[in-house]
């Protein structure tokens, strides 16, 4: 397991306004694109455009994410939590498996955040693994919720067994913002294989100005699996889980899930 | 793709070679770029509903596949995902049907039954993998008739009680008809 972090980021220098899109509805990408064990640091980088008249982006800011720990976290369970009108990252950090239910609803993302490109490479060599971006919705905001309105919400890697020999993956996120300011701005993504806590992390995006385009990369180092484990999770697609906590001003605002494969194949 | 059993030796890493761009388009993200040698697939929620709906509406209306929260290890030939959903069919009878030859028939599987089918031929299916359990339970809140048998509150982990669901069968479905043979009788 890995030790708590409370590192607190610097403010990015510039915002993009008129490139931001407006925020339509709550379908973000999952920020995390790999899963193996808990390991010492994550760094995240960051940064935004400028408003009105386009500027270069301002240099990234490296920022420190972390591993969170349970250590002195009291634990908690999701049908506690799901009684609370406010969920805190310090209710998250307890919780032992992967929730069933999402923990909030698609509606509380009040602050219109919205992920529109992502990004994972290995940090060894500089791969890109996988990129992926949203164009601009332009159906109806009631369409997509005739299916379900949790779809936006989920989405599942179909990695190969080469995946979990990898042991740094920077993911780099885009993502707008709507009209309010957002202050703290907090990811907790925690990672399950069966019901085991495989390793949790913590990214602070800190403060989002109104209407912007913002840029993140986190980096995630992956410490060594053992075989077994290996084996088992390539064994056993889809029983790799996670959940992506975004928290801001420590309120839980949106809940995004995913699942992971490591066959090679679906 | 084959499943193996064994991990895959290390590949270097400086000769991993990234595969064309693909640019494709999963539920209105577009797919600028996948490196094979480490991914190979990426869908949405409304990627994996809209291939249940249409299998479901493809097979009886109320057949559904529940995914196997741990999944049986995988032979070797097998696709992993048709292999997760490969269960027992469960027929069961809520009444007794009397032959005409002397020998009891067996009352087949009705838009009623909840049957788990095997997805061995339906490749297209596996491929998306079974139904996460956060979006199965959205699923089941949209689905007609059976939450009377409270299957949600099962635990998947159990085998299905034959002779509860018949139980439950016979009363809430068939008052009609034992009252016809009751008065019958």
């Amino acid at each position: 397991m890995s030790y708590s972090c409370t590192s607190r980021e610097a403010v990015c220098n510039s915002q993009d306004a008129s490139s931001a899109k407006k925020p339509s509805s709550s379908n973000p990408c999952s920020s995390s694109g790999g899963d193996t064990g808990s390991s010492n640091n994550g760094n995240s980088s960051r940064g935004s455009q400028a408003n009105t008249s386009p500027k270069p982006p301002a240099a990234m800011k490296v920022k420190k994410g972390c591993n969170s720990t349970d250590v002195g976290v009291p634990v908690t369970t999701e049908e506690e939590l799901l009684r609370h009108s406010v969920i805190t990252p310090e209710d998250v950090l307890g919780l032992q498996k992967i929730t069933e239910n999402y923990l909030c609803g698609p509606d509380e993302n009040v602050y219109n955040i919205d992920f529109t490109r992502f990004k994972i490479r290995d940090m060894e060599t500089g791969t890109v693994l996988f990129e992926i971006t949203k164009p601009p919705s332009t159906e109806k905001s009631g369409e997509k919720r005739d299916l379900d309105p949790n779809a936006g919400r989920f989405v599942r890697y179909q990695f190969t067994p080469a995946f979990l020999r990898l042991r740094q993956v920077g993911a780099t996120v885009e993502f707008t913002v709507g009209d309010l300011p957002i202050n703290n701005f907090r990811m907790i993504e925690r990672h399950y294989f069966r019901e085991q806590l495989l390793k949790s992390f913590d990214f602070e995006f800190g403060f989002c100005i109104p209407s912007s385009k913002n840029t993140c990369e986190h980096i995630y180092e992956f410490p060594p699996l053992s075989e077994e484990t290996m084996r088992e999770m390539i064994l056993h697609p889809y029983e790799t889980q996670s959940d992506s906590f975004y928290f801001v001003d420590n309120k839980l605002v949106m809940h995004n899930k995913a699942d992971y494969s490591y066959s090679g194949g679906p | 793709m084959k499943a193996t059993l064994t991990p895959e030796a290390e590949k270097p890493r400086c000769s991993s070679t990234p595969c064309s761009p693909i640019k494709s388009t999963v539920s209105g993200y577009q797919i600028l770029h996948m490196d094979s040698s480490y991914l190979v697939g990426f869908t949405t929620g409304e990627e994996l509903l809209k291939a249940a709906h249409k299998w479901s509406g493809a097979e009886a209306a109320s057949a559904e596949a529940l995914p196997s929260p741990r999944a049986k290890p995988i032979d070797l030939g097998l696709h992993r995902a048709s292999r997760v959903y490969k269960t027992k069919s469960r027929y069961y009878q809520p009444y007794d049907i009397p032959a005409a030859s002397g020998r009891r028939r067996r009352r087949m599987p009705s838009s009623g039954d909840v049957c788990l089918k095997s997805l061995a031929m339906e490749p297209s299916r596996a491929l998306h993998g079974p139904l996460p359990f956060c979006l199965l339970k959205g699923k089941r809140a949209h689905s007609k008739s059976l939450d009377y048998l409270n299957l949600d509150k099962m635990s998947i982990r159990e085998p299905a009680d034959t002779e509860v669901l018949q139980y439950q069968l016979q009363h809430l479905n068939l008052r009609g008809e034992r009252m016809f043979t009751r008065n019958k009788t």
